[in-house]
Order: structure tokens, then C-alpha cells, then sequence
């Protein structure tokens, strides 16, 4: 047994030293790690396990004042692939055999044509739907659907498919890192297919359908131009968005009150923290996620059966139209003269707000774009239209006011000597010469009689334009009229010339002209004509359908110009009013009541004097007041350079019927205009008059106009009596 | 005699083996905490551990001096297990490395290290009055040629490379001359770049390309590595926790109760605990090395040799794999990574050293 010699006791010294210099290393490249550079470590520890998760907000359904849903949240299915939980390769097939067999068949289901209408509605229990259940139908609910718009034809956005190479690469992809995060493979897919896929499950390992809610619109084009629709950010806005707290590819409204109550109706996202594995699979939530709150429900003051009667009414109306006159766009508003409520806002043609809900093609949006008949433009906000004889009532109204008549002054044919329906206007530069006079007729003219005299009440009864030239224009030396500046201060008064303020964008000002404004845009001077036109609402003015609706609401609650609004109020997730909308006064216009009533009484002769304008207007029990309106406008439809004119030389006209019941205490305001209708008394007054029936019918009992419900308010009612006041002017 | 065996065995090695395999079951079950399928391992590891206790006893009760005559044919028998393994053996993970016997496999490359220790041991204490001829340490890496290449033919890069490092620290231990040193060392530098440009698989070169170049390294391989240095360095003084490391609970960190077992440690229990794991380790190789310097004879002590070697680049790979300043290779640590050969095979050296450390030369106990 021989000792160890020195060399190996030496050299096991050296691995004495090897062993603790080993270990200096390793603790020593451990403190680097952890101790230097470990608040980095942490951090990137940090990234690997947590993730930002938004908690969309759901969007708030909009009702209508009877609880019927016009905007909603509806599923809409996406596919997905999970790589991670597709099936293993068989053995001894190539590679991706396993991934084939689910993806064969998976895209023969999606690739599947869609039956055409010939299975019945599947119904999906897929989660319980994000849409809060709707509040009870009122009673005569149950309504069969509007007949469908043409335009809803147009075909909706085909299912997005991603391609097959594509979908292999990202399986491939996904097996590398996160082979549990889903990938995307199909969007918008129908309801039926999704139903497929749902059923093949068993088939389908790896593959899951996501319900993603989008906008829904049951009301569909019978509420486009009130409701509007969504899409995504557009470009130019989207720095003011995302200051907003939006993301890029969020949807926010862009038209109508999806746009107007974006703010409402948008609620609060809110973000979690999630720890996550490997996989990208949830583990658990990290801190305290605060929920996201749901946008407020919109309550609206609109009534779909009345928004359904009103459309109905106006497209038989362009049904019924044909040759010169034909109808094809036209609007019809209905509002409540005691706040300013919008209870009906058609404008037609309109459009499928649901296309753009599933996100519209190139192709339909370019349809609805080029459509001559502009049925993406709101006619009931944005369309400026010469008001013709409606616009009398504001004539009467300041003439009464500032003393240039009052209620017995008469005036008309015969001031001239002739009672012809013409009266001639002496040339503004050369007054001694009547030969050099320009004859303004009144619409009687064609028919071969005058008006005679009447006073301001018969005269808006029977719509007597001589009267209204002689009150704007006055008369040579014999009668000074209002003038064009007061015909505009009070057309202004009554709203007209500037936006009516209600909730939706891109409302038209109108043009209340001005000797100015003549001279700056005609290089012209304003000439007595001009206020003769004026005076019955032709020539330079120009309102929107809104404006006249709003300024006969004016006229019939004596005096209160509210801003229409379309929203009643505003409900929280649970149903609770958060924040009612109050009648908004614009102003009051500076017109004597007195003499409003007397403006009344005229429009209260156009529906019941036997010679009125209107005496076809009648609802059961009720009684209407109204203003008739035909307005002369140029059109050029056969191109041959000159103005079209049919084969009595008339010039085509916009058919208007502004209205207002019942006479005592109106609550509805029914306004319709009828581009290129024709007569107003022929043509608008009777849409009005189905909608005031409508209106009243569900109104039920009708007895509300009898005279024990008559206020004190309007002491001298000649309506009282269904008898027409006598023809004593 | 039992007395004195009792007296003469080492319970400080005992006592730090059982330790290191104790806190090894600890950490396999946080690393595998969650996982279904894995759910039983640390309990087959406790149970490895059992048994491994008991084959280590066997060994310390075997006089290793009887080993002598029977070095070469067990030597023998485990370069015949390999080469079964290679004909017959289950094909896993690309390297065929496992024997199944039952629902569990065997790595027969783990015990073949301590055939290798055994007949090189034996082969050097033989020649121990020539170790002044060149032959010697030829005849000395010779012998461990067949092991090698078997091993590497698996193929297993790594184990390859420590039976490599075994054979160079007995040799050196046993009194390699500086000269000869210097003609070996000549040798394996021209060895290494002909077998990189002739011998190394792609994924091998890759590994220890990771080393210098990350850019240039497969993104799945680097992956392991850069989630196992986001779990260390994240761990700090404490660590996170025991059961709480995100990486490793969260499974970014792959082979975490294997091969990146140090990570687990080093994130859960942070730079204490993982420090105290290396100090552990150097605390239980000095303790072999001293009993390496109390053998009775030259045979005793190039085993203890062999088998602090095996322990000193299993630890150094390892763990310098987990903290990136070593290539990725499958080596396991010893006494801690889930595997009941690499267990076995530590467990049966630590068994043969108290063998030797039971029968140590007199001058040393008195010390």
C-alpha cells in the first residue's frame, strides 16, 4: 500500500481549487442575472405571462317610445382554428395528413352555397344573447315585417374565408409558439353554415366558432335615416378618435344618431390583466379588472307604427305617380308641438342600414352612392326645397304683427280691377309704364277665376297667392307690404336659415334671401318681384322639410319654437332613466299669440271652409288644421337645355301639406312634401291625412277632442264647431 | 467490523447526496406542479430515490478492491447494453438513449460512466510505475474510445464530451506528465476541428454556436434558453416563490423538471437558494475530493477521482447550460433532475466512493 505520491496529492489540490472556482463562476453569473440584470429579467417575465385584454362595452340598444328595438347587438359568427388542439398525424401519413382531414372539411362546409331561403331559420343555442331582452311589444304589436326595399337585394357581404396556403402557414406558425391562440379563418358567416360547423363539432377538433356581436337593425330601412349605421374609424379621424381612447379598427357610428349619440351609446371598455401560460390559455386574472359598463339604451320620442304608416302612405303616394308628376323622393315628419318631439322622420328612398352592419361591399356601397335617387340622403333634414304656400302662414304671421294687416284687412284681386288671378307688378326701374309690368298669377289663374278680396284668414284658406303678393310686396301706391327684409326677419324667427339642431348630422340651413345676399350671388338687384315670389314661399327661399314642420309646430302651440329631437330619454343596462331629454326652447317667436291664432283660423279654414285647400283632410272626431303647398321648381329631365313644363306650360311642383291636430291643443304636427308631387292639396295632403288617421287611430279613444277637453288657453276657437266659420271674410 | 464500517463510512457524503436528491424531489414536483399527465413523477422519483439509496448501500458494501478483476467485463456488458440500444432501442426524441423495461425506460449511457470510471481506474492503477510512457495516457483514452463512441453514435453529444472529461481528470490525477499534457492537448485541438467540420450534426454545431452567436442558432433552440434566462434573472433574492415561478408554472420554460431543473430552482427560490444548490455541490465534490486523498490505494482513489469528475461537468454543463455560458446539451444534474438512471448511476458512485472512503488507508483516519 504505497502512499500517494506528491504530484497527485498536488493535482487534487488543483481540483480542490477547479471545484470552488467552479462554483465562484456559476454564483457569479447568477448574481449577474438575477442581481444586475433582473429588474430586466422580471419585466420580460412580465411580458410572457400578461396580457392586456380589452373588455368591449356593449353598445346600447335604441327603442322606440313603445319599447320596439330599432338598434341592437346581434351575434355574428367567426371560425377559428386552434392548431394546438387539432388532430395528431395518423402514423406513417406525411406530415399535416392530421390538420388536412379537419380543414377538408371544414372549408367544404364554409365553401358550401348558402340555400336560398329554402331552410327554415335555425335557431343557434349559442350563449345567451348579448341584446337585452326588448320591453314588452305594445299592444297591436306583432306587425309583419316592412315590405322589403328593393335596395336590401343588394347581395350582403359574402362570409370572408381565409385561403387554404394561408391557413397552413399560420398553423405551422402557431405550432412554434402559442399553438393555442386561435386563428382566425372565417368571418360573417351565415347563421345555417354556423349551425353546420356547430354540428360536425364532433368532426371538427380544433375548430371553435366565436359569437362577435354586431349592429343589428329590426327597423332596417324603415329607420335608417333616423338610426344611421356604423363602420369603421374613418382615416382622416382617426388621431381624434384615438385621443378619445378609441382603437384603429373599433367601429363607431358614422351617420344619423349612431353618430350624433356615439358618445351615449359607446359606454366604457374596460381592460383586464390576465396571467396566461404558454399557450396563450387564460390562467387567471391579475389584479382587479374593473368591468366594462354598457353604453346607454336610447329611448326615442319616434313611433315605428306612425314611422310605418307615414313611409307606407308616402311610397303608395310615388306608387301611385306616374308621367310628369312621378314621385320618387319625397319626406314625411311627424312631431309633437308641445316639446319638439319627433314622433315620425321618413325620408324616402331609403336604405338597409343592416348592410353596412355586416359590413358593406365595395359594390353595394358603390350602388347606394350613384343611386340618382339619393337614398343615403336624409330629404327630411338636408333637402332645401322652395317651401311654396306653407310658407304663407310666416307671411300672415308678421304682417299681423307688424301691422300692415290686421285680421279685417282685405286684400287681393280687384285692387287691379280685375279679378283674373293676375296681378301686374310695375317694372321696378320704369314704375309709369304698366306696359313694361310683369304679371304674377295666383294659382286660381289657370282655372280661370280670381280670388277676389279676402282677408288674411280666408286668404290662407284658400291659398290666395294675389294676397300674399299684395302683403309681401304691397301694391303699387295703394298698399305698402311687409317687405323683403321683415318676410326675411321673420322667416328667420320661425327657424328657417339655420339648422333646426336637431340630433342628426348634416342638416341643411335652408336660405332665407336677402337684397345682400342677391347682390352678392346674382350681382343683381333685389326687385319687387323678388318679394312677391318670396311672399309665397317661392323664388330664392329655400327649407328644409324639418324647418317647415318645426315652424308650423311654431304657428300651432302659438308661439314656442322647440328644437326637434328625436331622443326621449336615456336608459342605463338595468333600465333606469339616466338622463331624460327636456324640451329644448329655441326661442319664442316674437308674434303676438293673438295674431298667431288668426293664422290658426286660416289653417284651420284650409281643411273645414268649404272653399279651403284641403277639405278632403278629415279624421273621425278630430279636428285639422293645414296649409297646403305647391312649389314651382326647374327640372330639366329631357335635357333639351330648357326647363320642363307639361302640356299646359306649367312648371313641375313639389307637392307640401303642413298640418296640425287636433285644432284645440294640437299635440301632432304631421309635415309632408313630395318632390316633383304635384299638387299639394292632391298629392301630400291626403299622406298626411293617413298619418294623422294612423296617429289618432292608436290614439284610441277618440273622444279626446271633444270640447269638455277644450282649455281655457285658446278662448276664441272657431274650430269648436265642426261647422266652418262662415265664408265672411 | 459492522462498527467499524459504520464508523469509517461517510455520513457527511450521505448526508449531502440525500439532500441534493431530497431537494431534487422538491423541486421536480413545483416544476411539474399543475401538469395532469406528469403528475406522479415526483412520487417515481421518491421511489427512485428509495431504491437508489439501496443500490448505493450495496456498493459501499461491496469492497471496491474486488472490482478490480471485474472492471473490464462490466465495461464489457454496458457497450453491449449500448449497442442493443442502438439496434433495438425505443426511438425517442431523435437519440436513442432509452431502454424500456416496463413503463419505464433506462438509460444504460448513465452506468456505462461508471464501467468507464471503473476500467480506467483499474487500467491506470495497473500501470501506475509507467506513467513516465506516452502509452499509458494513449492506452488510457484508448480505453475509453468504444464508451465514447457508442455514446456519441446514439447519439448523445454531451454524455460523449463528460466520459471525455472523466477519462482527461483521471489520467491528469493519476500523473499525466506536463509533456504528455501538452502532446494531448495539441491532439484535441486538431480533434475538435476535424470533428467539427467532419464528425458534429448540425443541431450539435448549433449548440455550441449558440454560445458565441445567438443569431445564428435554430429560434426553437434558443427559445428554452432565453425563457430559462428570463426565469433566472426574474427570481432575484428570494425567487418567487416555491409553486410560483411564471415561467415555470406558466410552462414558458420546456424540460423544466429535467435538464432546466437549475432554472426552476433559480427562479422559485431565487439567488439564495439557487447559490446554496452550488455551494451544496462544491461542498459535496470537496468532500469526495478529500476522500479521493485518504484512499488506500491508487485504484480507490482514481474511482473517487472518476466519480467527482463526473459530478464536477455534469454540474458545470448543467448548470452553466441553464445560465447560458454553456451549450445545450441533455445532461442532467446530478442528484437533482427527474431520471432514475442519471439518479441511479450518481447514487451507485456515491455508493462505490463510501466504499472506498470505508477502506480508507490509516494515516488518513487520523487526520
Amino acid at each position: 500500500m504505497g502512499g500517494l505520491r506528491d504530484p497527485r496529492t498536488a493535482r487534487l489540490i488543483v481540483f480542490r481549487v477547479g471545484v470552488v472556482l467552479l462554483a465562484a463562476v456559476l454564483i457569479g453569473r447568477l448574481w449577474q442575472l438575477q442581481m444586475v440584470a433582473g429588474e430586466k429579467y422580471r419585466l420580460l417575465a412580465d411580458q410572457n405571462r400578461l396580457r392586456e385584454v380589452d373588455l368591449p362595452a356593449p353598445r346600447g340598444v335604441v327603442y322606440d317610445r313603445n319599447g320596439e328595438i330599432l338598434a341592437r347587438n346581434q351575434p355574428s359568427f367567426t371560425v377559428e382554428v386552434v392548431p394546438g388542439d387539432l388532430p395528431e398525424d395518423e402514423e406513417g401519413e406525411p406530415e399535416g395528413s392530421g390538420d388536412a382531414l379537419v380543414l377538408d372539411r371544414l372549408l367544404a362546409i364554409l365553401a358550401r352555397p348558402v340555400g336560398e331561403g329554402s331552410t327554415a331559420p335555425l335557431a343557434l343555442d349559442i350563449g345567451g344573447s348579448p341584446t337585452p331582452a326588448p320591453t314588452a311589444a305594445p299592444a297591436g304589436g306583432g306587425k309583419p315585417a316592412p315590405t322589403p326595399d328593393p335596395r336590401s337585394v343588394i347581395k350582403e357581404r359574402d362570409p370572408w374565408v381565409m385561403p387554404r396556403p394561408e391557413i397552413e402557414k399560420k398553423i405551422a406558425d402557431g405550432r412554434l409558439g402559442g399553438a393555442y391562440r386561435p386563428i382566425t379563418v372565417a368571418r360573417y358567416i351565415d347563421e345555417e353554415t354556423a349551425f353546420l360547423i356547430a354540428e360536425d363539432a364532433v368532426n371538427l377538433p380544433g375548430v371553435q366558432l366565436v359569437l362577435e356581436p354586431i349592429r343589428d337593425y329590426p327597423s332596417g330601412a324603415l329607420t335608417s335615416h333616423i338610426i344611421g349605421y356604423m363602420g369603421h374609424i374613418p382615416e382622416e379621424q382617426l388621431a381624434d378618435y384615438q385621443e378619445r381612447g378609441y382603437r384603429a379598427n373599433d367601429q363607431v357610428g358614422l351617420t344619423a344618431l349612431e353618430l350624433g349619440m356615439e358618445n351615449e351609446l359607446r359606454g366604457t371598455p374596460s381592460q383586464e390583466t390576465i396571467e396566461v401560460d404558454v399557450n396563450g390559455r387564460k390562467v387567471r386574472v391579475v389584479g382587479e379588472s374593473k368591468p366594462a359598463v354598457p353604453g346607454y339604451n336610447l329611448v326615442l320620442s319616434i313611433d315605428l307604427e306612425l314611422q310605418r304608416a307615414a313611409t307606407e302612405a308616402l311610397q303608395a303616394a310615388f306608387d301611385r305617380s306616374e308621367g310628369f308628376t312621378k314621385a320618387n323622393q319625397g319626406a314625411v315628419i311627424a312631431l309633437d308641438p308641445r316639446s319638439g318631439k319627433v314622433l315620425a322622420l321618413v325620408s324616402l328612398p331609403s336604405y338597409d342600414n343592416n348592410l353596412f352592419a355586416k359590413g358593406i361591399t365595395d359594390e353595394a356601397y358603390k350602388a347606394l352612392l350613384d343611386d340618382p335617387l339619393l337614398p343615403m340622403y336624409d330629404q327630411a333634414i338636408a333637402g332645401m326645397y322652395p317651401p311654396g304656400s306653407i310658407f304663407k302662414t310666416i307671411v300672415a304671421a308678421g304682417g299681423l304683427q307688424e301691422g300692415v294687416i290686421n285680421a279685417n284687412t282685405r286684400l287681393g284681386d280687384g285692387f287691379d280691377g280685375a279679378n283674373d288671378g293676375i296681378i301686374w307688378v310695375p317694372n321696378d326701374f320704369v314704375p309709369w309704364d304698366m306696359s313694361l309690368a310683369q304679371p304674377f298669377y295666383s294659382w286660381t289663374h289657370k282655372y280661370g277665376y280670381g280670388h277676389g278680396l279676402h282677408n288674411v284668414r280666408h286668404a290662407l284658406a284658400v291659398s290666395d297667392d294675389i294676397f300674399f303678393y299684395e302683403l309681401g310686396g304691397g301694391y303699387r301706391d295703394s298698399f305698402n307690404g311687409l317687405g323683403s327684409k321683415r318676410l326675411g326677419q321673420y322667416a328667420s324667427a320661425f327657424g328657417l336659415g339655420e339648422p333646426t339642431g336637431i340630433e342628426l348630422l348634416g342638416e341643411s340651413a335652408g336660405l332665407v334671401p336677402t337684397s345682400k345676399w342677391k347682390r352678392i350671388w346674382y350681382a343683381e338687384s333685389w326687385l319687387t318681384g323678388d318679394t312677391y315670389n318670396m311672399s309665397i314661399g317661392q323664388g330664392y327661399v329655400l327649407a328644409t322639410p324639418i324647418q317647415m314642420a318645426n315652424a308650423t309646430a311654431a304657428v300651432a302651440n302659438r308661439g314656442t319654437l322647440y328644437k326637434p329631437q328625436l331622443v326621449d330619454y336615456l336608459t342605463d343596462e338595468n333600465g333606469d332613466v339616466v338622463k331624460p331629454f327636456e324640451p329644448k326652447l329655441l326661442r319664442k317667436v316674437p308674434v303676438d299669440p293673438r295674431h298667431l291664432d288668426m293664422v290658426r283660423e286660416g289653417m284651420y279654414g284650409a281643411i273645414n271652409f268649404p272653399d279651403g285647400t284641403a277639405t278632403r283632410v278629415r279624421v273621425p272626431g278630430v279636428v285639422i288644421a293645414g296649409k297646403t303647398g305647391t312649389a314651382e321648381f326647374a327640372r330639366d329631365w329631357n335635357k333639351d337645355g330648357k326647363p320642363d313644363r307639361d302640356d299646359k306650360d306649367n312648371l313641375p311642383t313639389h307637392a307640401w301639406f303642413t298640418s296640425f291636430a287636433p285644432y284645440v291643443d294640437p299635440e301632432i304636427v304631421v309635415t309632408v312634401f313630395v318632390a316633383n308631387g304635384g299638387e299639394g292639396s292632391g298629392v301630400a295632403a291626403p299622406i298626411a291625412n293617413e298619418v294623422l288617421n294612423a296617429y289618432f287611430a292608436a290614439k284610441n279613444p277618440p273622444e279626446q277632442t271633444g270640447p269638455a277637453d277644450v282649455p281655457t288657453a285658446t278662448p276664441e276657437q272657431p274650430g269648436i264647431a265642426p261647422t266652418p266659420a262662415g265664408g265672411a271674410p | 467490523m459492522r462498527v467499524a464500517i459504520s464508523r469509517r463510512f461517510d455520513w457527511t457524503l450521505l448526508f449531502l447526496a440525500l439532500l441534493l436528491s431530497g431537494f431534487g424531489i422538491l423541486m421536480i414536483a413545483s416544476a411539474l406542479s399543475g401538469n395532469e399527465v406528469l403528475k406522479d413523477y415526483p412520487w417515481r422519483q421518491a421511489l427512485f430515490l428509495g431504491v437508489g439509496i439501496i443500490l448505493m448501500f450495496v456498493a459501499a458494501a461491496v469492497d471496491y478492491r474486488l472490482l478490480t478483476t471485474l472492471a473490464y467485463p462490466i465495461l464489457i456488458f454496458f457497450l453491449g447494453a449500448l449497442v442493443v440500444l442502438k439496434v433495438i432501442g425505443t426511438v425517442a426524441g431523435g437519440a436513442q438513449r432509452w431502454l424500456t423495461v416496463g413503463e419505464y425506460f433506462l438509460q444504460p449511457s448513465e452506468l456505462t460512466k461508471i464501467a468507464v470510471i471503473l476500467a480506467l481506474a483499474h487500467f491506470l492503477s495497473s500501470r501506475e510505475d509507467k506513467m513516465e510512457s506516452i502509452l499509458t495516457p494513449i492506452l488510457g483514452f484508448a480505453l475509453l474510445l468504444p464508451a465514447v463512441g457508442l455514446i456519441f453514435w446514439q447519439p448523445n453529444l454531451g454524455t460523449a464530451m463528460v466520459v471525455v472529461a472523466i477519462g482527461a481528470i483521471m489520467i491528469l490525477v493519476a500523473g499525466l506528465r506536463w509533456r504528455h499534457a501538452a502532446f494531448f492537448g495539441a491532439i484535441g485541438a486538431i480533434g475538435a476541428v476535424l470533428a467539427w467540420r467532419y464528425v458534429l450534426a448540425d443541431y450539435m454545431k448549433d449548440r455550441v454556436l449558440m454560445l458565441f452567436d445567438p443569431s445564428k442558432v435554430k429560434p426553437e433552440d434558443l427559445y428554452n434558453v432565453q425563457q430559462a434566462m428570463i426565469g433566472i434573472g426574474s427570481g432575484g433574492w428570494l425567487g418567487r416563490g416555491l409553486f410560483r415561478g411564471s415561467q415555470s408554472q406558466l410552462h414558458f420554460l420546456r424540460v423544466r423538471h429535467t435538464d432546466f431543473i437549475f432554472t426552476v430552482t433559480a427562479e422559485e427560490l431565487g439567488f439564495l437558494g439557487a447559490a446554496a444548490l452550488i455551494v451544496l455541490f462544491g461542498l459535496l465534490m470537496l468532500r469526495l475530493i478529500r476522500i479521493a486523498g485518504q484512499a488506500r490505494d491508487t485504484f480507490g482513489m482514481l474511482i473517487v477521482t472518476g466519480v467527482t469528475a463526473m459530478i464536477f461537468f455534469q454540474v458545470l454543463i448543467n448548470i452553466g447550460m441553464n445560465l447560458s455560458i454553456m451549450p445545450v446539451t441533455g445532461i442532467p444534474l446530478p442528484f437533482v433532475s427527474y431520471g432514475g438512471s442519471s439518479l441511479w448511476s450518481t447514487l451507485i458512485a456515491i455508493g462505490l466512493v463510501q466504499s472506498v472512503a470505508i477502506r480508507h488507508k490509516k494515516i488518513g483516519f487520523d487526520t
